[in-house]
């Protein structure tokens, strides 16, 4: 049973004969109204059990991107449905509409007022009705039940009743990084065409021969083909290819570590070195994908949380957000050992293995270092790490005397990386460290002047 | 270009409208037996509850801190004893030949005070405040809780006859003498534990300390013996333990005065109305109080905020006062930065660093190796100072 304010009014207007005729009679007879009333409409309320609700939402979307929860009310019924109907959805898909566009509901305190729609049906009819819902947050989100509130033809009370209905969106990652790979791909076409005048070097491989240009570089003439025909001809050469790349990304403790602060006060709690992480594997995956090379990409912290492999062309995209949409750090130590162990066993040629974690002096002491050599006596390894936005400002703070002492243990924490990275480079590791934003041109650039060195 | 999933509500079939029913009846058996065994609780506590009042020097408390043991004896001797918690009660009961006890009453009204010094029996104040003392004694008599007195047993020292009665006491001392015809026993320095007023044609007696009305300690050296001396002086006994909420001052149980009648004041239909706001209230709560279904709960990702081990350290550095560490790391940072931009070996030496950046800047080689890699700072503004030099030396280097 609900009431509405329409009750409380009610009650309240009894104060009206109780100033005229003040007994113990009038509080009992308009006591006996408003319940009298109350109960009426509660009776000829609609359950709201019979009321058939269907939901129907989109199976997958990009993190940021609206979408629209659509739910559609029938009404078998014999009496006039006046209802009120909730669809819940988790708090980090709540959207408020602001004019024209949405934007995320931020409120704790405040109810969610897209999520509410008022409904009011003839017997048979239905009703269509659309939640916006705008994703803050990557992962899967499952729907909580529909709500239906029927009122009684006064508007007095009513009966309500919650709907099992289900309901589930895939919430992908943002990808954003996906605005760095256009010039990328460029960079990539011009290492092509550049065959000729590139030096050759191991690692690129026979093209083709074609006749000589003036500015051609005269050590790539084929002194044998120009014999046979007549023309100068030169070989040219391109970078090779069907390379294997296998982006790990380290779901360890280390990932849940918040670079950047959000404070809108929302559920959105982004900006952790994972987020980072997700945003430079996949920007890695579309660059190597299109320049020929296979990619495999693992989530690992002590278990393997997602792996995408054999996958390419358009296929790839879509297959590693899906496996990357459900990757959640967990507040563990990685096993380092079992994260070589795994990219052994999924690998067996020299390919291009990327690490994705933090540059954390102890972590990677006591983990990456004592494994690392397996790696780099077979493969070629990039240490990919997000440095911290707050700890990079914090470095050349000078307003007081307490922000240059923040100043100096940022530059210490800075001096013990860099110290670390040195480590890593002795021990042939690549290492590419960048704020969260950089990260995934920073590594797409890396992968680039390791191809055209020849060097995957 | 998305799949889209529709899911569909159950339909409200015969089975599960059964099964809901049934575990509505189910839930309402719970109810039902937790509300019976809150009555029978309820019922257990008020039958085995310790019959009679508990509040301090009650005449019908057994407790230790009653007096029922004093009440009972003055009975059996044939005293009628008249128990009241209202001052208008205690005014009625209390005639001539009748003696009245005041137990301690910290909630006595000046008006109140005044009407039970103005009655005609014996007085006989427990414990009174300087209110009351003064009403009843005519000034004669104040009170001083501040005394101290040692627990021992002193003599009377007087010649009342309760007194003389009773015999040496321990009772607490506490009540000064201010007037001449005052008799006070049981002395103690400058108070004494008792004393006698004559006054209009009555007897006031106070009695500083009320223990000697208590169960527990009414068998004490001669306390018995006084409290049945005074308060058995007449055939008729009223004793008042007066309730917090009286607020009455005349034997008519009338307000004279002291309470205004609300009655007189506010309309007829207030309180009716009072009531029925409650029950508006009551409606409000139950209209705001239904939520529109539950909450969605989700699952958060726990969050570490990355910058806080750095913080920490700054913290730690501010509170030592490791002005040195904090200079060393910041010369280094920069000397690192600077390195790196001339494209020295990691490895490179001081001198080496020096003579890169005099080149590249060309500033004075005394100035950057002090600046590089002087002396710590000595206090904070220097090490501030220090880091805005290094500051301008870094932008002053340029690739050479």
């Amino acid at each position: 049973m609900v009431l509405t304010r329409r009750a409380v009014a009610l009650a309240a207007l009894g104060v009206v004969p109780l100033v005229l005729w003040p007994v113990a009679g009038t509080v009992v007879v308009w006591a006996g109204v408003v319940v009298l009333v109350c109960a009426l409409d509660v009776a000829l309320a609609v359950p709201p059990r019979r009321v058939a609700v269907r939901r129907t939402v989109p199976a997958a979307v990009r993190l940021g991107t609206p979408v629209d929860s659509e739910l559609v009310v029938s009404h078998p019924g014999r009496r006039r449905l006046r209802a009120l109907v909730r669809d819940a959805w988790p708090p980090s898909l709540a959207a408020d509409r602001d004019g024209d566009s949405l934007r995320p509901h931020t409120d704790p305190a405040a109810v969610t007022r897209t999520a509410r729609h008022r409904v009011d049906l003839r017997p048979g009819e239905s009703a269509r009705l659309r939640t916006p819902l705008l994703a803050t947050r990557r992962g899967e989100r499952r729907a909580g039940p529909v709500t239906v509130r029927t009122y009684g033809p006064c508007g007095v009370a009513g009966r309500q009743a919650s709907l099992p209905v289900g309901g589930r969106i895939r919430v992908l990652p943002e990808f954003a990084s996906r605005r760095h790979l256009p010039s990328r791909l460029a960079r990539l076409r011009e290492m092509d065409g550049r065959a000729a005048v590139q030096v050759r070097g191991e690692g690129t491989e026979f093209d083709s021969l074609r006749e000589y240009v003036v500015g051609d570089d005269v050590r790539s003439i084929d002194w044998r083909a120009t014999a046979r025909g007549g023309d100068v001809v030169v070989r040219t050469w391109r970078p090779e290819r069907d390379r294997r790349v296998v982006v790990v990304l380290d779901t360890g403790r280390t990932a849940a570590a918040r670079i950047s602060a959000v404070d809108d006060g929302s559920l959105n709690t982004g900006g952790t070195r994972l987020e980072a992480g997700i945003e430079a594997a996949l920007l890695l995956a579309a660059l190597a994908d299109r320049a020929g090379d296979r990619v495999q990409v693992l989530a690992y912290d002590r278990a393997l949380r997602a792996r995408v492999a054999g996958a390419s062309g358009t296929r790839l995209l879509p297959a590693a957000a899906d496996a990357l949409a459900a990757v959640e750090p967990a507040l563990r130590e990685t096993d380092w050992t079992g994260l070589v162990g795994q990219v052994r066993a999924r690998v067996s040629q020299r390919s291009l293995v990327v690490l994705l974690t933090s540059l954390d002096p102890a972590a990677v002491e006591s983990g990456l270092l004592p494994v690392l050599g397996h790696l780099t006596g077979t493969h070629q390894v990039v240490v990919a790490a997000v440095q911290d936005g707050e700890v990079a400002a914090m470095r050349t703070g000078r307003d007081d005397v307490e922000a240059v002492y923040d100043a100096a243990a940022a530059s210490r924490a800075d001096l013990e990386r860099s110290a670390v990275a040195a480590v890593l480079r002795r021990h042939g590791a690549e290492v590419v460290e960048a704020l969260p934003a950089e990260l995934a041109p920073r590594l797409a650039d890396a992968y680039l002047a390791l191809k055209a060195a020849g060097r995957l | 270009m998305t799949a889209t999933v529709t899911w569909t509500s159950d339909p409200a079939t015969d089975a599960t409208t059964a099964s809901r029913r049934r575990l509505r009846r189910h839930r309402a058996r719970w109810v039902l037996v937790a509300a019976a065994s809150l009555l029978l609780v309820v019922a257990v506590l008020l039958v085995t509850r310790s019959p009679g009042s508990t509040a301090d020097l009650d005449p019908g408390n057994t407790r230790p801190n009653g007096s029922q043991a004093v009440a009972r004896v003055l009975e059996q001797q044939g005293v009628t004893i008249t128990h009241v918690t209202r001052v208008a009660d205690a005014l009625a009961a209390a005639g001539p030949d009748s003696t009245l006890l005041v137990t301690p009453s910290p909630f006595l009204l000046p008006e109140q005070a005044d009407a039970l010094a103005g009655t005609d029996a014996d007085l006989v104040l427990a414990g009174a405040g300087r209110t009351l003392l003064t009403a009843a004694t005519g000034a004669q008599v104040e009170t001083d809780p501040l005394i101290g007195t040692p627990p021992e047993a002193r003599p009377p020292g007087c010649e009342l006859p309760a007194a003389v009665a009773a015999g040496p006491l321990v009772l607490e001392a506490g009540l000064v003498a201010v007037g001449d015809a005052v008799t006070t026993c049981w002395p103690s320095g400058d108070a004494a534990a008792l004393a006698a007023v004559e006054q209009d044609g009555r007897q006031v007696t106070a009695v500083h300390d009320p223990s000697l009305l208590r169960n527990d300690t009414v068998a004490d050296e001669g306390n018995a013996a006084l409290a049945l001396h005074l308060l058995g002086a007449h055939e008729r006994l009223v004793w008042l333990v007066q309730d917090p909420t009286d607020l009455t001052a005349a034997p008519d149980g009338g307000r004279s005065g002291v309470e205004p009648d609300p009655a007189g004041v506010l309309p007829d239909w207030f309180g009716a109305a009072l009531a029925w706001a409650a029950l508006v209230a009551l409606a409000t709560v139950l209209w705001r109080g239904r939520r529109l279904g539950r909450l969605v709960a989700e699952d958060l990702p726990v969050v570490v905020p990355a910058a806080e081990s750095t913080r920490g350290r700054a913290r730690l550095y501010r509170r030592s006062r490791a002005r040195g560490h904090a200079a060393a790391a910041l010369r280094a940072a920069t000397a690192d930065r600077i390195a790196h931009r001339l494209g020295l070996p990691r490895a490179a030496g001081a001198p080496d660093v020096v003579d890169a950046v005099v080149r590249a800047s060309g500033r004075h080689p005394d100035d950057v190796g002090a600046l590089l890699y002087g002396p710590p700072p000595a206090d904070d503004a220097e090490l501030q100072e220090l880091a805005r030099r290094l500051d301008t030396l870094e932008s002053e280097v340029h690739r050479p």
